[in-house]
């Protein structure tokens, strides 16, 4: 008789982590290339968009946004508290950004800088307030009714998806937008991309470089605010009594407890702070980039809230390996949205009766990754052994 | 007279969504009840509907539909109980990734299916079925009631949901018994996922996998305590509460998109009454749920 | 019944703990059927070890267990349980919100899945006439008084068979009236041709029902009296093994004892984890530059005391002050803030936090005003301390989980002791600690007593250690407190009397 049992490592093995991100990774992209083969693409095809999208420029935008957002929910990660609420701080925090840019100081001409500043400013600080306050409420019904946070976060971003709606149907309804179902657009006072020219040298390496260097200075403000953010969160860990208190609580809460703090105040408190970040992601989003909310927004969303979890978590929650994790993720899901543009792909996926639904197996790929990932992250801590009896 | 007719006429018209609501959120508390956190519901849902519709265009009835349905959720609930009973992993994470794989899965099963009928109308449940289906779910109640409260195996489902370690020294193969317990709460789960597109909406697409369902039957079960006879008021109030809330929002003349937020602001006030009212003791959530089951020595 | 006479042999039994800990070293027993054998000795002098081994729940390194002449092999419980040995604890091992049918049945192999309670509760109706305690079979466990659940724990092990009955201080908590209605149970059972094992620290009791008595100390038998042979004197020499009054740890010079309490209890009555009151009105008082010791076997209301003065447990009735301060129920936030350290029970699992390093763990406690740390600050400290209590470890930078356990212990013990600005509370200071830094912890406790005038209440099973450690020494059984006595003046029988009594 031979049984396998399982027993808690003596000494955790050396890369297990990351070996286990690395298969991690690597389970999820052999199911999605599956399963595309089975329905008629090719998966050297498919491997190869893969590995091209990791150097095509297109990803710099998702990098930023998923960087910053994965720092946003590795700050609740890292006190154990699971904030799936994103995508709903991300809109809340979009809420006053709209309101501000296309309602109270809506223009079709130009403003001074000063009035641009104001708004610009106005507008970021109460996304912050708006993403942080979200989430607080998430955490407040954690610390005080004992409720789990993930259902609690989940029906909060539908609750956040359908306010938004409301809003956008409503005082929010653009005037310029001939009955279309959206908001005016961000006037171009207040937006708050770069525009550049780079005139193509014929040389594709150049070319791709330059096609990088492009994304990076027209998201320049993002950039910035990334860099700022990065700072902060190192801060807020390694210096601040608060960020102390976020690690202990999600190592071991009965010792937070024992020291003589308030375990449910640092739980609102990370929540707050992790929505905060998520909606300044949203503020800069909006107005470097969208410009204006769609109706319905649950169709608007490109999920960020969702793939940011992947981020964290594939980030093993290392502050240095977050844009690495952001990366990786936003190759795969550039990879994605290229494959369904290619033609051999868009005509077998369409034989295949998947026309209109090529996005959708991105679903299968981040959940098999976090499938693998959750499955073998146990191999790092335990092992298991065979018994001849 | 008429006020039974009226009466009569409520409960036809909350039915179908009672259904949808009172099996999945039957089957998922028989799978949390046995000490396992179910935060796939969302994913099993909606893939249970996409086998929903494979299965009854496939086989050109609708109760192939709802067992092809069954089936791949029990298998999923299989992969679940086996996967967290005997590793020592994150139920919560688990139960994540599957969610997400679950959006993806019943798109993959449903989407080609359905872009090739068009209208599933020719393959639902007629309209004559509602009230069989109503007595069925009704009876799929009491015997879940029966088995988790009055028999052994039930008694079995319940120690593992409470004390896993109390459990296996009492003589409960922990492991089997949760086996159990997901085939036949995720079976159930599919069942009545499948009474969605087929008998409430008669109508699937894409969208579906954002309606967000699955944690409404969810907060029922929380805020039941899991019960199967309470399940059947607050499945009913719950189903009453999305049927109805389009028509509270043209009476009130509110914005659209409010009756979409009625059930999910009903979710959160639930669940707030739960956690301080007396509620919560009574229907308290099993004290291991969601618990790494992990001895100093396991058979895997 | 009984038609064979059951002999149970225990051969040459040892056990090593991982960290070097031996438990067990060639422990050698016997038990027939129709025996009633008491199994005494200190804590952890291995008699508890020796029962898990037996019923599966250890693996021994060597030695074997023979059942009339079949050597035995037995891998966890359900291995025991099928030779006729049932094993049953001080804490039921019941699920609190099924009923008492509900549990029984679980373990009745001939009841099928789908069937229902009815053959458990004709034994509970059975079994409860027949002891006299009274249980109904629907009743659900959490409503159950402790002296019910052991019942039902017992009816279990009945209902599985046993023919070996081990009774790890199973009865020890049972008031006096229903454990003698145990004792008549087990007199039948014991007529019946089965065999009795107890482990329990109530000598006076085993004397009167026991008809052997097995006495271990340090893992090792020390010795066996018969029923005609044995005495509390004797019984006492063997488990503490001092012919004469010496006693061995030199005492340290105590301090002159301040005025001013600086710990007061009054009437302080706190809930334990099985719903029961584990203090039941305790008054005690601790001056500065006083060092406290209580006394106590283990699981009399020690733990929970100290829980409650820190502010970690509820306090049903009583009040607490610190400095004349009243905190009763205010938090362990408003007990932590006036300076008060504290080593809890189970310090591996409640005073540290293992993913973070040593200075972050210092931090988090002592870092309580400013919203910036001071690292270089913290830095220092940690280094002191690490230095003071020669902690083995890389640096101060990595994450406390790789250190051993006795290391672990001196960080918590080291903070803790540094924290202590007006008082210490400590559940067995030393316990995990090595010799030398055992002794050295408790000099430096004696320090901080006299120089920093700070309150030392601590509690420790550790009776050597109380005599060393006290200026004032008291006694917890049954949620009591006796005393205070002065270790000076008193002899170390007298508190080993009042501690087993």
């Amino acid at each position: 008789m031979i049984r396998l049992i399982v027993l808690k490592r003596t000494r955790p093995l050396k890369y297990g982590r990351l070996t286990t991100v690395a298969l991690a990774l690597a389970a999820g992209i052999l199911l999605y290339t599956l399963i595309l083969a089975v329905i008629g693409v090719n998966p050297l095809l498919t491997f190869s968009i893969i590995s091209a999208s990791f150097i095509s420029s297109g990803v710099v935008k998702d990098f930023i946004v998923l960087t910053v957002l994965g720092y946003a929910l590795l700050v609740a990660f890292k006190g154990s508290l699971w904030n799936i609420g994103a995508e709903g701080q991300f809109y809340m925090g979009a809420v006053p950004v709209i309101y501000l840019t296309t309602i109270v100081f809506f223009t079709t001409g130009s403003v001074s800088i000063i009035q641009s500043v104001l708004v610009i400013a106005g507008s970021i600080i109460l996304a912050i307030l708006f993403g942080g306050l979200w989430g607080a409420i998430a955490g407040a019904i954690k610390a005080y009714a004992g409720v789990d946070e993930v259902p609690v976060t989940l029906i909060l971003n539908y609750v956040a998806y359908y306010l938004v709606n409301i809003l956008i149907l409503g005082p929010f309804q653009g005037k310029y937008v001939y009955g279309y179902k959206r908001t005016d657009l961000i006037p171009e006072a207040y937006q708050l991309s770069i525009r550049v020219q780079l005139a193509p040298t014929g040389n594709p390496v150049i070319d791709g470089l330059l096609s990088y260097v492009r994304e990076l200075i027209i998201f320049g403000w993002w950039v910035l605010a990334l860099a700022m953010v990065v700072t902060a969160v190192w801060w807020f860990f390694n210096k601040t009594s608060l960020g102390l208190k976020v690690k202990v609580l999600g190592s071991n809460p009965d010792y937070l407890v024992t020291a003589g703090w308030d375990v449910r105040k640092v739980t609102i408190a990370t929540f707050a702070i992790s929505g905060g970040i998520v909606g300044l992601m949203s503020a800069l989003y909006l107005l470097g980039y969208l410009l204006r909310l769609e109706y319905p927004i649950e169709s608007q969303t490109a999920g960020y809230g969702y793939l940011a979890i992947l981020v964290a978590w594939l980030s093993l929650l290392d502050i240095a390996l977050v844009p690495v994790s952001a990366y990786i993720i936003s190759s795969l899901t550039n990879a994605g949205i290229s494959q369904s543009s290619a033609p051999e792909v868009k005509q077998a996926l369409a034989q295949a009766g998947f026309a209109g639904a090529e996005l959708s197996f991105r679903w299968i790929m981040i959940g098999s990754i976090l499938l693998t990932y959750s499955v073998l992250r146990f191999l790092s801590d335990y092992e298991v052994r065979v018994i001849r009896e | 007279m008429s006020g039974l007719e009226s009466v009569l006429g409520v409960v036809e018209e909350i039915a179908a969504a009672f259904i949808t609501f009172y099996l999945v959120a039957l089957g998922h508390s028989i799978f949390e009840k046995a000490g396992l956190l179910d935060l796939a519901i969302d994913g099993i849902f909606f893939m249970s509907t996409g086998a929903a519709v494979l299965g009854a265009v496939v086989f050109g009835t609708p109760i192939a539909g709802s067992l092809i349905a069954a089936l791949v959720a029990s298998l999923f609930g299989l992969l679940m109980a086996y996967l967290l009973t005997a590793l020592p992993i994150s139920h919560g994470a688990v139960g994540l990734s599957l969610q997400f794989l679950g959006y993806g899965l019943g798109i993959v099963l449903g989407y080609p299916v359905r872009q090739q009928v068009g209208a599933l109308y020719a393959f639902c449940y007629s309209e004559e079925a509602l009230f069989e289906m109503v007595g069925l779910a009704l009876l799929l109640g009491v015997l879940t009631y029966y088995l988790i409260e009055k028999t052994k195996l039930g008694a079995a489902i319940r120690a593992s949901g409470e004390n896993p370690h109390a459990a296996s020294a009492l003589g409960v193969n922990v492991l089997a018994t949760r086996l159990v317990a997901a085939a036949i709460g995720f079976a159930i789960i599919g069942f009545g996922a499948s009474f969605f597109p087929l008998l409430w909406q008669k109508y699937w697409d894409l969208k579906v996998y954002t309606l967000g369902y699955g944690w409404l039957a969810f907060t029922i079960a929380l805020a039941a305590g899991r019960h199967p006879i309470f399940l059947i008021p607050m499945a009913f109030l719950f189903g009453g509460l999305v049927e109805y809330s389009v028509t509270i929002q043209s009476l009130l003349k509110l914005p659209a998109d409010v009756a979409k937020l009625i059930p999910f602001i009903g979710a959160l006030g639930a669940m707030l009454a739960y956690s301080f009212t007396r509620l919560g003791r009574i229907f308290a959530s099993p004290q291991s749920l969601g618990k790494i089951y992990y001895k100093e020595e396991k058979t895997l | 019944m009984g038609s064979q006479q059951i002999e149970l042999i225990l051969k040459d039994v040892t056990k090593t703990f991982p960290g070097g800990v031996v438990a067990l070293q060639d422990v050698s027993m016997k038990l027939g059927g129709g025996e009633f054998v008491a199994l005494l000795g200190e804590n952890g002098a291995g008699k508890s070890t020796l029962m898990k081994i037996l019923y599966g729940i250890y693996t021994p390194d060597k030695g074997s267990i023979i059942l009339n002449d079949e050597v035995l092999s037995i891998r966890k419980p359900s291995d025991a349980i099928r030779k006729g040995i049932v094993m049953v604890s001080q804490s039921p091992q019941l699920i609190d919100k099924l009923t008492v049918a509900e549990n029984l049945t679980l373990g009745l192999e001939n009841v099928k899945p789908l069937g229902g309670f009815s053959t458990a509760s004709k034994m509970i109706k059975e079994y409860s006439l027949k002891v006299g305690v009274k249980i109904k079979p629907e009743d659900k466990v959490w409503s159950l008084t402790y002296t019910q659940k052991q019942l039902v724990e017992i009816v279990r092990a009945l209902m599985l068979g046993a023919k070996i009955l081990i009774l790890d201080e199973a009865l020890t908590y049972l008031p006096i009236e229903e454990r003698k209605k145990f004792y008549v149970f087990l007199q039948e059972f014991k007529r019946n041709g089965g065999a009795v094992v107890v482990i329990t620290h109530k000598i006076p009791e085993a004397l009167e029902v026991a008809d052997r008595i097995v006495v271990l100390r340090r893992g090792r038998v020390s010795g066996e009296l018969t029923r005609d042979e044995a005495s509390l004197e004797k019984v006492r020499e063997l488990m503490f093994a001092e012919a004469a009054k010496e006693i061995t740890y030199e005492k340290l010079p105590g301090s002159v004892k301040g005025e001013k309490p600086v710990i007061k209890a009054k009437d302080l009555w706190v809930q334990g984890d099985f719903g029961v009151h584990a203090v039941k009105g305790v008054s005690i008082e601790v001056k500065e530059g006083e060092v406290a010791g209580i006394a106590g076997v283990v699981g009399n209301g020690q733990r929970e005391l100290l829980e409650a003065l820190i502010g970690l447990r509820r306090v049903d009735k009583g009040r607490i002050t610190i400095d004349g301060l009243d905190v009763t129920n205010k938090g362990v936030g408003q007990v932590r803030k006036m300076g008060v350290g504290f080593i809890p029970d189970l310090p591996l699992r409640f005073g540290v936090s293992q993913d973070n390093n040593i200075m972050e763990n210092i931090a988090v406690l002592f870092h309580r005003e400013r919203f910036v740390i001071d690292w270089v600050e913290i830095q220092e400290l940690t280094r002191d301390i690490i230095k003071t209590f020669k902690i083995l470890t890389p640096s101060e930078f990595y994450p406390v989980k790789i250190l051993s356990g006795g290391n672990l212990m001196k960080v918590v013990v080291g903070r803790e002791l540094n924290y202590s600005r007006r008082a210490l509370v400590a559940y067995n200071p030393t316990r995990a600690l090595d010799e030398i830094t055992a002794v050295q912890v408790r000099r430096i406790i004696k320090a901080k007593a006299k120089n920093e005038r700070i309150a030392v209440l601590f509690a420790s099973e550790d009776l050597d250690e109380v005599y060393q450690l006290s200026d004032t020494i008291y006694v917890m059984n049954s949620g009591k407190i006796h005393g205070p006595f002065d270790p000076e003046t008193t002899l170390k029988e007298e508190i080993e009397k009042l501690m087993v009594m």
